[in-house]
């Protein structure tokens, strides 16, 4: 094993985490400002991919050139999303959450149902891209250009969130997941910010899923393995936190890189469960976690 | 009857957690008042700004500057111009102070000056103004309670409705806030005060109501209501 292997293992590990940061940070903002888990982040990953390989498979449009568009569409589904489902949701007298948990659980599986029936169940890639299969060496360390680009894009995306924290849209934010009763005193509608939220997270997924087309399979299933990750990810940042989301993200990027090549790369996501496992028993709220 | 109202209840019913709240309450707020709303524990006092900030749902009419508010949702009640300072407060605790007092402004967001009431806010409360950077949750009863009133003048309110400011803080703080109380007033702010403390309530009211399990069961200015016996026995001890 030589220094040059470990470079490249732990290259690989952030390349990777920086994405499920991205993915984790969407979960993670809805959680934070209402509370809810939502079980189709995943599936909404997974739509943008899909999106992002149907027009590509039409008019051979570059995945890079989809982003923006494919990102806006996804923040629209999110407050549809929002407004259409858990809205309702949350008005419900009794078991709400319930309500919650299984409207967002039945969401998931109505779009992969959705994709499969339209896109079929075979895996689907993106070839022949502008960044497909070219790769940057830097010190012995070769770095493919897909995933080189869809980190840094993840990690943009992910200091957009944090902007977004800082303005006076991000305090408002901040107040209704402190006290979504008392916004209403300040004039704010507590509706307006929760789709918002929704619109962000999903706006955030859906970006890490444009990017991960460029070089992951597209297929039905292929947003509840990175939702499952995703969920580890929240956990070890801790709930809300959006910090813990980008630490994790890279952490468990890293267990999974290096679990892959020193142990199985079958078992990938032993070695990550195995840190979940870790965190409930030692720290359950998590690194940064207010919980 | 005042004239000039700024807000009418007439014959106003309302639920809180199950329980018959407000039964029939009619009164009115003209412009430029203090109206206190005195009544022991559990007689409606807090139901009643719950009911006209739209936080419970009501029967009978409830009208402000002569438009009516039912069915309005309690975030456009407030942009309407009715500012509620509530029972415990509810700031916004993580936040800062200056988050906190800014936030009220955030509806008019795209109004040059929005922010133009916190020289007002810093003027009533200074203290406000040395502990700008510090979280609401860390300052101390009376402060947070002065932060509560601050924020709700944030929103540029013409009805601004106070839920027991004196509650849980130190009785010098309390003449203090009841002093600002009637300053805002002065500065053309209509009040509607609940309080228990119903002696220095009635000091800086004009007029006042006399709830009792749900209804109001007395009415007139406030120096009416001080001398009145009944009133006295039942609330004063006397």
């Amino acid at each position: 094993m030589t220094a040059a292997h470990l470079l490249q293992v732990a290259a690989g590990g952030l390349l990777m985490g920086l994405v499920y940061a991205l993915v984790a940070a969407g979960l993670s903002l809805i959680f934070g400002l209402m509370d809810v888990v939502n079980f189709a982040h995943g599936e909404l990953m997974m739509l943008a991919m899909y999106a992002v390989f149907a027009i590509w498979a039409i008019n051979g449009t570059d995945p890079l050139l989809l982003l923006p568009i494919v990102a806006v569409l996804l923040f629209g589904i999110g407050i549809a999303i929002y407004h259409g489902l858990i809205a309702r949701a949350l008005s419900v007298q009794f078991n709400r959450g319930m309500v919650q948990i299984f409207v967002t659980f039945g969401l998931a599986i109505f779009i992969r149902g959705a994709c499969q029936f339209v896109w079929g169940g075979d895996f689907k890639s993106i070839t022949g891209h502008w960044l497909a299969g070219r790769t940057i060496e830097l010190g012995g360390v070769f770095l493919p250009l897909p995933q080189m680009a869809a980190s840094a894009i993840c990690l943009a995306a992910f200091a957009g969130l944090l902007a977004i924290g800082r303005t006076e849209f991000g305090r408002a934010l901040e107040a209704t997941r402190e006290d979504r009763d008392a916004v209403a005193l300040i004039g704010i509608d507590r509706n307006r910010i929760f789709a918002l939220g929704w619109g962000l997270g999903a706006g955030a997924v859906g970006v890490a899923g444009v990017m991960l087309a460029g070089f992951y399979y597209v297929g039905p299933n292929v947003g509840a393995s990175f939702a499952v990750i995703a969920y580890v990810t929240v956990a070890l940042g801790g709930f809300g936190s959006m910090l813990g989301a980008l630490v994790a993200g890279i952490l468990i990027g890293e267990v999974e890189a290096f679990t892959a090549a020193f142990w199985e790369p079958s078992l990938k996501q032993v070695g990550v469960f195995a840190v979940y496992l870790a965190v409930l028993m030692l720290r359950p709220r998590g690194l940064f976690g207010r919980l | 009857m005042p004239h000039d109202p700024i807000l009418i209840l007439d014959n106003v019913s309302a639920s809180y957690r199950g329980l018959r709240a407000l039964q029939g309450v009619s009164m009115t707020v003209a412009k430029g008042e203090i109206v206190a709303v005195v009544g022991a524990n559990g007689a409606g006092k807090s139901t009643l700004l719950k009911a006209i900030s739209g936080q419970v749902a009501t029967e009978g009419a409830i009208s402000f500057d002569g438009k009516p508010l039912a069915g309005v949702p309690g975030h456009m009640i407030t942009r309407a111009g009715i500012g509620l300072v509530p029972e415990g407060r509810r700031l916004f605790p993580r936040l800062s102070v200056e988050d906190n007092l800014r936030l009220g402004a955030y509806a008019r967001r795209g109004d040059p000056n929005r922010f133009k009431p916190l020289d007002l806010v810093f003027t009533l409360f200074p203290r406000l103004a040395e502990r700008l950077a510090q979280r609401a949750e860390t300052l101390s009863g009376g402060e947070q309670q002065m932060l509560a009133i601050g924020r709700a003048l944030m929103t540029q309110p013409r009805l601004l409705m106070l839920d027991e400011p004196s509650q849980g803080i130190m009785p010098k703080l309390v003449d203090a806030i009841l002093a600002a109380v009637v300053r805002i007033r002065d500065l053309g702010v209509t009040v509607l005060l609940v309080e228990q403390r119903l002696v220095e309530a009635l000091e800086i009211a004009d007029r006042a109501y006399v709830l009792q399990t749900g209804r109001v069961v007395m009415h007139g200015t406030a120096k009416e209501i001080a001398a009145n016996e009944d009133v006295r026995r039942a609330y004063l001890g006397m």
